[in-house]
């Protein structure tokens, strides 16, 4: 479960951004400025040129999720327009070999464009050689393998704006709240990228922008099944928080059976990634105040782009954003449409009604 | 017969296991080419005898000879080397393995280059069984494929390949039909002329009187008497089995 | 009269024992063929048929036959090791750490070396303090996976020197990639010492019936000993493999090969239960695995649908192995 819920935006550890200690935006491997994901679109006519070519493209996951199967669909539907079929789906199962065996056997299909999640920068740099010297196009997820030019060896990075959910947890709660007051921060106690500049941002953003709150409570966190007993013993040492962060959805399942055990419906929660349970409580007026979830049908989407755009001889830019969304009990319908691009767990959707 | 030199002599064999005496004062000579049965109700030591002879269990006190020479049982490696081979209740074979292979199990013949010389097991295997008149399908067969007294037959065949002077057979046709126990008796019947001398445990008399030159009785680890078939009946042996016939004098 | 009778009682059997060996060695190669050609048929024009996809296939299965030619031993044996993984993982860090610090054959040395250590750990368990080896390997799997995290602390190493990489990764000889001739190396002698010799023999009497093997004279403990320790050091090679194909280590390396290769051994006709398998039915079983994912890949099924084809065409493959055995 852990694995599920960190994972799902890959192993970004070739993505670096500015410090968290400098209060700054998501920027690519190489210092590269981050370019919106929603400016990445094609004419009508653009789509219409590609039309008759019958091009191919792969699809190389890492895994198989909720997340990758929005992805997925997002760029599928973008392909569809220029008439681009998806030869081959894989999922190497976080298995480097086996990433390495996908890309052969889908180089066999001879795609014009492969969509990839390069497992780490180490392991895939000999992987997508091949498919670099088969001049196919390549447009990777959240990662990069090591010592690869932009615009010779592969057309861009996509990703998630890290930083901006980080943040944008912090503005959510910090509204809820007034701007003021005590709260907690319960964190991801592993070298682990993604979870870390997301942490990292949310701390920040309390510390630089919001000077009426106070961060009195810091939790690290491993395994999502004690999030319950941490929280506990947190609320015991400060009963007056007025908000905890969550550093994702699992865990933020636990913080609130701590708060439900001990009758508090006072401290507000802020977590990262949609996930049913901790949705229905925030419809339910419950605790939960925001979930900050990613865009992926839109990481999909521009990812297709992106590798069109390589396709037609454009120039594209090196590294990709696409936005995060913060979702409230006021946008839970539309946002689980547009981050994961599916209606939202009937459950939420009854409990609205 | 008794004019030739035992090929096995038991002298004053004892074996205690802590406080509890399995074996009193057993003596017992085989002598080539006679079968000797060894009976008794369960519990009478039979079977340590024969894990005494084979070299698993070492005697307490008592002497092993073979042939003049005191040898030491250390273990059923060195009872082999002396020539020693045993039929075991459960056969001791290996299942899923042809019969050749079974043949030579752990004592596979290899040529020069130290690799198995399959030619020279199997034309050996065929040539055993065809003397004793095992009747396999061939020394390639699988052992699982073949009937209970075909798979006897091929332990007692390979006891016969490696034994140079005694076979012990351990209840050689208990799990037998009539025919197959007639086939396998006469197996054993044959294996006089090769001049190898044979303790059988059988818990049929009729089996023993049928096979034996002489019938050996234990009785609760002791050793009730020897008697030679043809000089004795089923009831003198019953008797001795069953307690109502005393001790012969030692 | 021995003669005419064995001789008539003998025709039939034989050729009754020829079917039925025939039968049963002989799924595998079937099942191989038949998959081949259907996908022949279908992905024909989508380059299945090309000498570089089918070249793929046996450089893609190269680690995991040779780990399945492991595992015929252990379970010919009567023995299982779930560790295998774990140790291609361990070995493949070791020869690309100590190789980037000391050179080429220091690496090598370093990975085999941790591959036969971990086996012989395994085997000396198994062997002498006579546990289970499903229990013993259970744990070492995890203990050698731990040991392979903390070893870079979850770093992948890059392989620098590109001699190794082309010596068992990427390169070639004779125009023939260097991976397909570690496989057919690997099948050739392995098959060679299960078939030829008596530590073979002895191996299959061992996992057939332990107690005859034993009072043959077999010595059961130190064959028991010997397996793990040779699934351990191919295990090693394994890694070594992975290493110079993928130009870089990570303990990762082999997680997901356990099942794969059980599968491919036991589908390639070797008994679970001991005393009976073949090395080249392991080789087919494997290439049939690997053709199975590269079949299914190309013919652009979604990942779950290729998890659902591969798992029913593995079950059919089992089923009917299985029961012509159990026959």
């Amino acid at each position: 479960m852990l694995i599920k819920g960190l994972l799902k935006t890959g192993l970004i550890a070739g993505i670096m951004m500015t410090s968290a200690l400098a209060h700054a935006q998501t920027v690519g491997p190489n210092g590269e400025t981050a370019t919106p994901s929603a400016e990445i679109t094609l004419s009508d006519a653009e789509f219409a040129s590609l039309k008759e070519k019958g091009l191919k493209a792969a699809l190389l996951w890492h895994t198989s999720s909720d997340f990758i199967n929005a992805v997925s669909a997002g760029a599928t539907d973008e392909f569809a327009k220029a008439g681009v079929s998806i030869a081959v789906t894989t999922d190497a199962g976080f298995d480097a070999a086996r990433q390495r065996s996908d890309i052969e056997t889908a180089l066999t299909a001879e795609p014009d464009v492969i969509l990839a999640l390069p497992l780490d920068p180490v392991t895939s740099a000999a992987a997508f050689r091949e498919a670099v010297a088969n001049d196919t196009k390549l447009v990777f997820l959240s990662n990069l393998p090591s010592d690869y030019k932009h615009g010779s060896d592969y057309a861009a990075i996509v990703t998630d704006d890290l930083f901006q959910m980080g943040k944008q947890a912090a503005d959510a709660l910090a509204k809820d709240i007034g701007e003021k007051g005590k709260v907690g921060w319960i964190f991801h106690d592993a070298t682990y990228y993604v979870t870390n500049q997301r942490d990292n941002a949310f701390k920040t953003t309390i510390e630089k922008d919001y000077p009426g709150i106070e961060i009195v409570a810091e939790q690290g966190i491993t395994d999502p099944a004690r999030a319950e007993e941490l929280a506990s013993a947190m609320l015991l040492q400060h009963p007056d928080l007025d908000g905890i962060y969550v550093t994702w959805a699992e865990p933020a399942d636990g913080v609130l059976a701590a708060l439900r055990a001990s009758g508090n419906k006072h401290t507000k929660i802020v977590t990262l990634d949609l996930s049913e349970p901790v949705a229905l409580d925030m419809v339910r007026g419950g605790n939960v105040t925001a979930i900050v979830a990613d865009k992926a049908y839109e990481l999909g989407r521009a990812m297709a782009a992106t590798g069109l755009k390589a396709l037609l001889g454009e120039e594209t830019p090196a590294f990709i954003v696409a936005p995060a969304l913060t979702v409230e009990k006021a946008n839970v319908l539309d946002g689980w449409k547009e981050s994961l691009n599916r209606e939202a767990p009937e459950s939420v959707i009854k409990t609205l009604n | 017969m008794s004019s030739q030199k035992p090929v096995l002599s038991l002298k004053d064999i004892q074996k205690h296991f802590g406080a509890v005496t399995a074996i009193e004062n057993f003596s017992l000579d085989i002598h080539p080419g006679e079968i000797v049965a060894l009976v008794g109700d369960n519990g009478a030591g039979k079977s340590t005898l024969i894990k005494i002879i084979s070299g698993v269990y070492a005697p307490s006190s008592g002497t092993i000879t073979i042939e003049d020479e005191t040898v030491s049982m250390a273990s059923a490696e060195i009872a082999r080397s002396h020539g020693i081979e045993v039929v075991y209740q459960d056969l001791a074979l290996a299942d899923q393995q042809s019969v050749y292979m079974n043949m030579f199990l752990g004592r596979e013949i290899t040529n020069r280059f130290g690799l198995l010389d399959r030619k020279t097991m199997i034309a050996e295997t065929q040539k055993l069984v065809d003397e004793l008149d095992v009747r396999i399908p061939s020394p390639h067969a699988t052992i699982r494929d073949l009937s209970g007294g075909q798979r006897q037959g091929v332990a007692i065949a390979r006891a016969t390949r490696w034994a140079k002077k005694v076979i012990l057979l351990d209840e050689p046709t208990a799990a037998l039909g009539v025919a197959e126990t007639a086939k396998v008796e006469e197996i054993v019947e044959s294996l006089k002329a090769r001049n190898i001398g044979v303790l059988i445990i059988s818990h049929s008399l009729d089996q023993v009187f049928r096979l034996a030159d002489r019938i050996c009785v234990l009785r609760r680890g002791q050793q009730i008497g020897i008697r030679e078939t043809a000089k004795t009946d089923k009831n003198e042996i019953i008797g001795m089995i069953t307690g109502l016939q005393q001790q012969d004098a030692a | 009269m021995s003669g005419p009778q064995s001789g008539a009682a003998q025709k039939p059997a034989a050729i009754r024992f020829a079917l039925g060996l025939n039968l049963q060695q002989y799924v595998v190669y079937f099942g191989f063929l038949a998959i081949f050609l259907f996908f022949a048929i279908t992905l024909g024009d989508n380059g299945f048929l090309s000498v570089r996809n089918l070249s793929n296939i046996v450089l893609q299965t190269a680690p995991a036959t040779i780990l399945a030619i492991g595992l015929v031993f252990v379970l010919t044996a009567g023995e299982i090791d779930l560790s295998f993984g774990s140790i291609v993982a361990m070995s493949a860090l070791a020869a690309a750490v100590v190789m980037n610090e000391y050179g080429m054959t220091a690496g090598i040395l370093a990975g085999m070396a941790t591959g036969i250590v971990a086996g012989a750990l395994n085997g000396a368990v198994v062997a002498f303090v006579r546990l289970p080896s499903f229990l013993v390997t259970l744990a070492t799997m995890g203990l050698f996976a731990g040991i392979a995290r903390s070893m870079t602390n979850l770093r992948s190493i890059p392989v620098l020197d590109l001699d190794f990489a082309g010596f068992f990764g990427s390169g070639s000889f004779l125009g023939i990639p260097s991976l397909i001739w570690w496989t057919v190396m690997a099948v050739a002698i392995g098959h060679f010492i299960y078939r030829e010799t008596r530590f073979g023999a002895h191996v299959m009497a061992t996992g057939d019936n332990p107690r005859a093997a034993s009072v043959s004279g077999i010595k059961v403990a130190r064959i028991r000993l010997y397996v793990l320790t040779l699934s351990g050091g191919l295990a090693g090679l394994a890694g070594l493999l992975y290493a110079g194909r993928l130009q870089a280590a990570k303990y990762t390396l082999g997680e997901s090969d356990l099942m794969t290769v059980i599968a491919a051994v036991i589908v390639g006709g070797t008994l679970l239960h001991g005393g009976k398998g073949t090395i080249i039915g392991a080789l087919i079983g494997s290439l049939m695995m690997g053709m199975l994912n590269n079949g299914l890949i190309l013919m652009g099924l979604s990942v779950s649908d290729q998890m659902i084809v591969r798992g029913l065409i593995i079950l059919a493959a089992v089923a009917v192995s299985l029961r012509e055995k159990a026959r």
